[in-house]
Parts: structure tokens; C-alpha cells; sequence
């Protein structure tokens, strides 16, 4: 099956010589929503202008169903980008906003005037379709973008961080549309954010970038549960990470020899050598804070086999929510939150306790 | 403090700078009121009269002092303003849109163009006698080596107006037409341009004005048919008139009517353009 977008060993160098992208390598199958996730000045942004066309590309292929479009100019690619800023025409009405990518592809009148009552009709912006853009609210600019790119009906759609100019209702409200649209017209979306919960919650896959690199390509919920390297463990959810050396490993079961004393990990695919340097990361939600009252072998057998002992210095309810701010033996502070029932009146702020977590829990990273 | 120190200066200074800049043109017009044919360009006012605004127009009985030779000179004036005034914007715009990428040699390009402004005109008008009568060998006039002149001195503020328009627009508008499928062209024509128009507008005046009352180029580079100020200068070495003072009357409204009908060019544009801008403000 040939894949509607295929970036093979992209790279792009600027002519001062910093590189700015290195070896990515994607393939993206029709209809997938497709986030680009980073720290500013990773490379995420100049990906998607190479895939745009507005950038030029140093190295590697770059194929949109099949054909290679590195030297193809951006009007001849069958992408259409969503800027940040909107970028709409600000002396033409929202109709003619939209209108144009047909009027100038010569679509016949009365198809063309189909295609843009129905897209406005889609977006909600019919009752708006004579007015400049200047004088609409975000939220219909941005509709207006969404429905100019539409309308000439790409291949796929870039969206460089569009909800970014978007205060935070909005942005939510926006993004459950977006995400509905996109399932609706089934077209490829690539969508280049900063912002983790908006990756998270709206694609199918995520690609995570630092410094010009691929750090991982996975679902939101494997991003999430099991980090590949330490920039991504660091840099989506709340971690913890803890440093030590592989003693053995075997079974599926690694032996991990920590500051904190053993703990246990689990082997995530490729057999892990011993005396390597590895990290456990430890999701904030898979850490059970038990009080230090409780014997320390009751709490391996109840909430897991890896315990370290830890000082919780503040517990605060907010509503049915506790949260916990602990400090571990090697002085990094820890803060997490658990469901008020589970730890009602278990807890003292100032005294000692444990963390438990159970293997499976956490993900092993070997350096 | 510095304020009531400095406040009286400031104002004390521009008071100064509207007297030095309008009270020639306020002279001017009092004396062009002389009475005539026997009043001369001197106080006190003997009679006010309008007798030398008529006697441009050729509307007074004929006297010692033979009618201002202007017709056609203004109309070669105008010709030669409007035709620099074209080339000029158009090489100003598509200049300036050159430099919007970075090439090889840029900034020893944007000196280049900078010195037609700069060189003293003396010596472009001069050098371009030079080699159009030694060198080349052909014959000076007004549309060919005075224009040529002209473009060099004025292409350098069109393009210098245009740069610093087109640093402040917004390339992604550009961007989205691409994407929309739209030829570079065709987005120039459609987007680039109707959001450039102000400056396209200023570029214009900017060229007109200048080439209107050149006079150090045209002198040398005109060849035997004389511009305007070429004519103004030549009637000045010989007796002077009110006559010509009631001319400067008439060409200071001219310019006047032309700086209003920029403006409101201008304004309807901006109207637009503050609209742009608001949008940034948001975003």
C-alpha cells in the first residue's frame, strides 16, 4: 500500500551549516492525524515548510502518494498550510478569502460557488461570509483559514501550532472540531505543536523531536506509558527518573542497582546487558505513597516489588483530589496527586513514608 | 524639568523651520498680486491687482514683457515627471522585492542603487553629456538622456520607500496563496500587491515630485528643449517679473492638488492597511 506522505531520510542544512533537521523518517498512511511535538527550535516548524514546499530540502525524499516532490514549487504540491497567524487576506472578505484558491484554478463558477457555501456552511461562517476577517474573533479566523485550505481539497493539510494564538477555551473547543473534521473529510493531517496535551489528545501518532532529531514516533498512549529515551521521558508527563547500572537481567526482569538501593524493571524488547547504565521512569500516577507505619515487606507485597522510603512534606485537598509533595532520599521533590478515598486520613504531612510502584508500571531506559 | 527647558526650544525651533519653509512661498504669493506691467517684484505692493496671473494666460494686452516661455516646457516637465515616475516605481518595486531574498553581492547592490542619490547631480548631468555627446554620439534630449538622469536619481527613494514596506509585510499571506495553489505571479498581482499599494503610492509621488523640479541633471543632459525649471531659470537670467512669482503660485497649488489627491489615495488604502495592522495586534 503506498502511503500518502513519506519523508525518508529527510535533512536540512541552512547555508551558514547548522543543521536543522537530521535523518527524519516518516510514513504517514492516508487519513492520519500526525502531530510534530517539541521544544521551540527543534525542527518540527521547518519540517513542515519542507513538506510545504517553503523550505528547501538538503537531503533525503520526499513523497506525497508515491511521487517525489522534493523540487516541486509549493503551488504545485497537493498540501495546504494553516499558519499560525491565520496569514488570511485581510482586503478580501471572508467568502473571497476562501474563493480564491478556486478562482485562480479555474474551477468552473457555480462548482466553485458550491464548494464554498458548503464549506462555510460546515465551518459555521455563513453568516459572516461578507465580512473582512480583521473584524471576526480567533476562533472564526481561524475557521476561515481552516476553510480557505479545505476548500481547494489538499492531500494533506499542515497545520503549524494553529491553536496557539487561541486562548484556552477556545483551544479545546476548537480542537474537539478539528479532530471531528478531520475523521469526517479522512484527509492527512500534520499538525506541528508545542504543546503535549494538544498532541496527546488529537492524533493518531506523535512524533516527538529535539534538536533537529526524531526522539520517537508512537501512539499518544506509548508515548506516554513507555518513553524510548530520556528527552521523552523528561519532556511528556510527569517523571521521575531514577539512574543506576544493570546487575543482571533475565526472564524479562532486569535488576537495576540504584542510588535508592535494588529495584526491579521490566525488559522492554531487546535483551539488556548487564553493567549498562540505565534509567527507570517513574510516572507520577504509578507511585502508591504509603505510610511509614506499615512494615516495609507488607508494602512490597501489597503495592509492589520496587520501594524507596521518601518524606512527605505537604499534603493539600483540593476537592476530591490530594496533592502530595514528597522529597526523595537523594533530595529530588517529587509532586503527585491521587483520589482523596484511597489515602483519606492515611497520610501526615511531615513524616516518613514510602513510594511503591509495581515493575510493570514503570519503563527501563538503557543508555 | 527637562521639559520646561527643552519644550520652548523645540517650539521655538519649528516655529523657525514653518517660517524659513513657508514664508518664501508667502512672499511669493503677495508679490504676484503687483500691479502691472509697470510694478515689479518689490514692496510695497503698488496696487493689488490679478494682472500677472492673466498675463500668463496671454490674456493682457501686449506689452514690453513678453509672455512666460512655460507652455511647453510644463507639458515636456510633466511627460518627463510621469514617465520617471513609472520606471522608477516599477524598478523600485521589483527591486525591492529582489531583496527580500538574500543573494550574493546584495549589499554591494543596494549601494549601488543608493548612489544615484547621492552622486551631486552636477556630475551625473555633466558625465551623461558627456558620453551621450563624446562617447556614444548621440543627440541629448529630454526623453533620452534628461530621462535616463531622472530614473537614476529617483529609482534609489522608490526603492528605498518599497524596502522598508516590504520589510514589514507579513510573507506568510504570500505563503497561503502558494499553498492554495496560486503562481507566484498571480499572488503578487492579487495578494502582494493591493497590500503594497501605499507604498507603491508614496514610491510614486516620491519619483514625480523629484523629477518635476530636477535641475542640476536636465541642465547638462536636456539637450536643446528645455524642461520646466530649465525655462523658469533661463527667464530669471534676464529681467525678473511678477509674472513668475504668479507661476510659482500656480505650480505650489498643482502640487498642493497633487499631494490631496495622494493623501486620498492614501487614506482609503490605510483605511485598509490599519485593519492589517490590528489583526498583527491581536494575534
Amino acid at each position: 500500500m503506498a502511503y500518502d506522505l513519506q519523508l525518508s531520510r529527510i535533512g536540512k542544512v541552512y547555508e551558514n551549516g547548522t543543521p536543522a533537521v537530521i535523518d527524519f523518517n516518516l510514513d504517514v498512511e492516508k487519513g492520519e492525524f500526525i502531530a510534530f511535538l517539541g521544544p521551540s527550535g527543534c525542527g518540527k516548524t521547518t519540517t513542515l515548510r519542507m513538506i510545504a514546499g517553503f523550505e528547501t530540502i538538503t537531503s533525503g525524499d520526499l513523497l506525497i502518494r508515491g511521487k517525489r516532490v522534493n523540487d516541486l514549487p509549493p503551488e504545485k504540491r497537493p498540501t495546504s498550510m494553516i499558519f499560525q497567524n491565520y496569514a488570511l487576506f485581510p482586503h478580501m472578505t471572508v467568502r473571497q478569502n476562501v474563493h480564491f484558491g478556486l478562482e485562480v484554478k479555474q474551477t468552473p463558477k457555480a462548482e466553485a460557488n458550491r464548494k464554498v457555501d458548503r464549506i462555510l456552511d460546515k465551518l459555521g461562517l455563513t453568516e459572516v461570509a461578507d465580512a473582512r476577517p480583521n473584524r471576526l474573533s480567533g476562533g472564526q479566523r481561524q475557521r476561515i483559514a481552516l476553510a480557505r485550505s479545505l476548500v481547494v481539497e489538499p492531500d494533506i493539510l499542515l497545520l503549524d501550532e494553529p491553536l496557539g494564538a487561541l486562548d484556552a477555551n477556545l483551544r479545546k473547543s476548537i480542537q474537539n472540531e478539528l479532530k471531528l473534521l478531520q475523521r469526517e473529510l479522512g484527509i492527512t493531517f500534520v499538525f506541528v505543536t508545542h504543546a503535549q496535551s494538544e498532541a496527546l489528545a488529537l492524533s493518531d501518532r506523535i512524533v516527538v523531536m529535539n534538536a533537529g532529531r526524531v526522539e520517537q514516533i508512537s501512539p499518544p498512549r506509548d508515548l506516554y506509558t513507555r518513553p524510548q529515551s530520556l528527552f521523552v521521558a523528561r519532556f511528556i508527563g510527569a517523571n521521575t527518573l531514577i539512574s543506576g547500572k544493570v546487575r543482571h537481567s533475565g526472564d524479562g526482569k532486569v535488576q537495576v542497582d540504584s542510588a535508592f538501593g535494588p529495584l526491579v524493571a521490566l525488559e522492554h524488547g531487546a535483551a539488556v546487558a548487564a553493567g549498562a547504565a540505565a534509567s527507570i521512569v517513574l510516572p507520577a500516577e504509578a507511585m502508591q505513597v504509603v505510610p511509614a507505619s506499615i512494615s516495609q515487606d507488607e508494602v512490597r507485597a501489597t503495592y509492589g516489588a520496587n520501594v524507596i522510603s521518601c518524606h512527605i512534606n505537604r499534603l493539600q485537598l483540593v476537592g476530591h483530589i490530594l496533592q502530595i509533595a514528597l522529597t526523595l532520599p537523594n533530595g529530588d521533590s517529587v509532586n503527585l496527586e491521587g483520589h482523596a478515598d484511597k489515602y483519606r486520613g492515611r497520610l501526615v504531612a511531615g513524616a516518613p513514608g514510602y513510594i511503591a510502584w509495581s515493575p510493570e508500571a514503570a519503563t527501563l531506559i538503557v543508555e | 524639568m527637562e521639559s520646561r527647558v527643552l519644550k520652548p526650544i523645540l517650539g521655538v525651533y519649528v516655529a523657525a523651520f514653518l517660517l524659513f519653509l513657508y514664508g518664501p512661498f508667502v512672499v511669493l504669493t503677495i508679490i504676484s498680486f503687483q500691479q502691472g506691467p509697470e510694478g515689479g517684484p518689490q514692496f510695497p505692493i503698488i496696487e493689488w491687482s490679478t494682472y500677472w496671473y492673466k498675463h500668463i494666460f496671454g490674456l493682457t494686452p501686449p506689452s514690453r514683457i513678453a509672455p512666460l516661455p512655460v507652455g511647453e516646457a510644463l507639458f515636456r516637465s510633466l511627460v518627463l515627471a510621469f514617465m520617471t515616475m513609472v520606471t522608477s516605481t516599477v524598478l523600485g518595486v521589483m527591486a525591492a522585492q529582489a531583496f527580500r531574498k538574500r543573494f550574493k553581492g546584495a549589499s554591494f547592490v543596494f549601494y549601488l542603487i543608493v548612489l544615484g542619490m547621492m552622486v551631486p547631480g552636477v556630475l551625473t548631468g555633466l558625465g551623461t553629456s558627456l558620453l551621450a555627446n563624446n562617447i556614444i554620439g548621440i543627440e541629448r534630449h529630454w526623453y533620452t538622456t534628461a530621462f535616463a538622469t531622472h530614473v537614476a536619481y529617483t529609482f534609489p527613494f522608490a526603492f528605498l520607500v518599497m524596502l522598508a514596506i516590504l520589510n514589514r509585510f507579513d510573507a506568510s499571506v504570500e505563503e497561503a496563496a502558494w499553498s492554495l495553489g496560486v503562481s507566484p505571479w498571480m499572488t503578487f498581482r492579487k495578494i502582494t500587491f493591493p497590500l503594497i499599494f501605499p507604498g507603491v503610492l508614496s514610491a510614486m509621488l516620491f519619483a514625480f515630485t523629484l523629477s518635476l523640479d530636477e535641475f542640476p541633471r536636465t541642465l547638462f543632459a536636456s539637450g536643446r528643449d528645455q524642461t520646466l525649471p530649465l525655462a523658469i531659470y533661463g527667464t530669471f537670467s534676464v529681467e525678473i517679473h511678477p509674472n513668475i512669482f504668479a507661476f510659482g503660485v500656480l505650480t505650489t497649488l498643482f502640487s498642493f492638488a497633487l499631494l490631496s489627491v495622494y493623501g486620498i489615495l492614501m487614506a482609503l488604502s490605510v483605511r485598509r492597511a490599519k485593519k492589517m495592522a490590528m489583526q498583527e495586534d491581536i494575534v
